[in-house]
């Protein structure tokens, strides 16, 4: 069948509005560009749907968005809200520009009294981790940071949230995690895996989420505090408003620590930012460095 | 090059706005840097390596009294950071002049993590967005 153009079969009269088509075009194209700041990576670009109060701030104590079934949706970028410095500003959105680190990124003990309840076999080795400043930590190997240590560096989370998912991505290592809210239940003996296995249920507006079949060892903090293969993480999460997520972790692992023991972690929201790579490989240069301090690695002791 | 004298960096540094540094941390800084041991130095930038999970820069830096040059590397924070800070993948170029703030390595000779960086020609003063030492427990 031999081509026709479309234009011949087009009346007089469009045709003259089309000649017209190429400046509408610049126009429309000159006002998308003039109301938007040319951004690299999208360094501020405005992020849809954000609430804001009189004076342009993002109102963090707006009600959290929900999705089309009603359920509270996590959706968006999140950074720690358990920051560690004190000249940091207050309850404010993050631009991304003062993302922090969390005041447990050292130790998710901290304000335990007593601090985590370690097994004896693990006491001696986070004394050792604490006292060589980590020099050993796998994350500085550039392998992935599991998802309770991620709360609290200071990487950008972007939470994917969708009725039968979760989906959190990490720009540290390009990392991701699911949890999955379609029912499904968790794996019988699961190869460990660097996030686990998680799956969710929601007790009204609360995300209960539990995650088995973790690797051994991961670390969950500087001081080389970990997870081992038996651990069962409980995160109880919820959006009590806009700006926050409230993650109540429960650490059941019995072959790591004496007893459960819970800690209460906060995020607050990042807006006009989006995730930028970190991929460690890349020319990571710290055991070079340090290779005058001591010899590397050193295998951790094995678990009673 | 010469070694820039504290008082000339200082001064210019106090004519620029006082910025908070944001805390980027992939390792550990104190098992690499030293704190304790700042250092200031005036240099040519040989060499860019815009990469992860830190960016490198190179100088040439000459001792002020000998005039012998020798190659300085020095840590500045990743790409993502210094993005956020308002940096451009080309902000820094082989042939800039730059004077330097920063803590010198423990072990590594010629070996510094950058602070601040100022541009000699304009100035300008950067954020190099490095790991910092630590400020409180959870700091590194």
């Amino acid at each position: 069948m031999p081509f026709v153009s479309p234009y011949r079969r087009t009346s007089s009269s469009l045709r003259a509005r089309l000649r017209y088509l190429p400046l509408v075009a610049l126009a429309v194209l000159g006002a998308v560009l003039g109301s938007r700041p040319a951004a690299a990576q999208w360094v501020g670009y405005p992020t849809a749907g954000v609430p804001r109060t009189a004076d342009g701030k993002v109102d963090m104590a707006a009600p959290a968005p929900r999705m089309p079934d009603g359920k509270p949706d996590f959706s968006g970028i999140w950074s720690t809200a358990d920051r560690s410095r004190a000249t940091e500003a207050g309850d404010v959105a993050s631009d991304g520009n003062d993302v922090s680190s969390s005041r447990y990124m050292a130790n998710f003990g901290a304000e335990m009294p007593g601090g985590l309840p370690y097994q004896p076999w693990l006491v001696p080795i986070v004394k050792e981790r604490t006292a060589n400043l980590a020099i050993d930590d796998p994350h500085i190997r550039c392998l992935p940071d599991n998802f309770l240590r991620a709360y609290g560096l200071p990487h950008m989370l972007k939470f994917i949230h969708k009725p039968d998912i979760l989906a959190v991505l990490d720009e540290m290592n390009a990392g991701y995690r699911q949890v999955f809210t379609d029912g499904r239940p968790l794996p019988d003996a699961p190869a460990p895996a660097w996030q686990g296995y998680s799956s969710a249920k929601w007790s009204g507006d609360t995300l209960v989420i539990d995650t088995i079949g973790l690797r051994d060892d991961t670390w969950i903090d500087w001081n080389g505090s970990v997870l081992t293969e038996s651990a069962k993480v409980r995160e109880e999460m919820r959006r009590p408003d806009f700006g926050h997520l409230e993650i109540k972790v429960t650490v059941n692992d019995p072959k790591a620590y004496t007893k459960p023991w819970t800690v209460m972690l906060r995020q607050r929201i990042v807006v006009d930012a989006e995730l930028i790579d970190e991929v460690c490989l890349e020319n990571e240069q710290f055991a070079q460095h340090t290779q005058g301090i001591r010899q590397l690695p050193k295998e951790p002791a094995p678990a009673q | 090059m010469t070694t820039t004298s504290r008082a000339a960096v200082l001064s210019l540094i106090a004519s620029t706005l006082t910025l908070s540094l944001p805390a980027y941390a992939h390792h550990s800084f104190p098992a690499e840097y030293d704190a304790s041991k700042p250092v200031m130095l005036t240099g040519k930038v040989t060499k860019v390596e815009w990469t992860n999970p830190h960016i490198f820069i190179y100088i040439d830096v000459a001792d002020a009294k000998t005039g012998a040059v020798a190659n300085w590397a020095l840590e500045l924070g990743g790409p993502n950071s210094l993005l956020r800070l308002g940096w451009k993948r080309d902000s820094l170029k082989a042939g800039d002049v730059v004077i330097v703030e920063g803590s010198l390595a423990r072990t590594v000779p010629n070996l510094a993590n950058a602070k601040t960086i100022v541009m000699a020609e304009t100035g300008k003063r950067m954020l190099a967005g490095s790991s910092g030492p630590a400020t409180s427990e959870g700091q590194r």
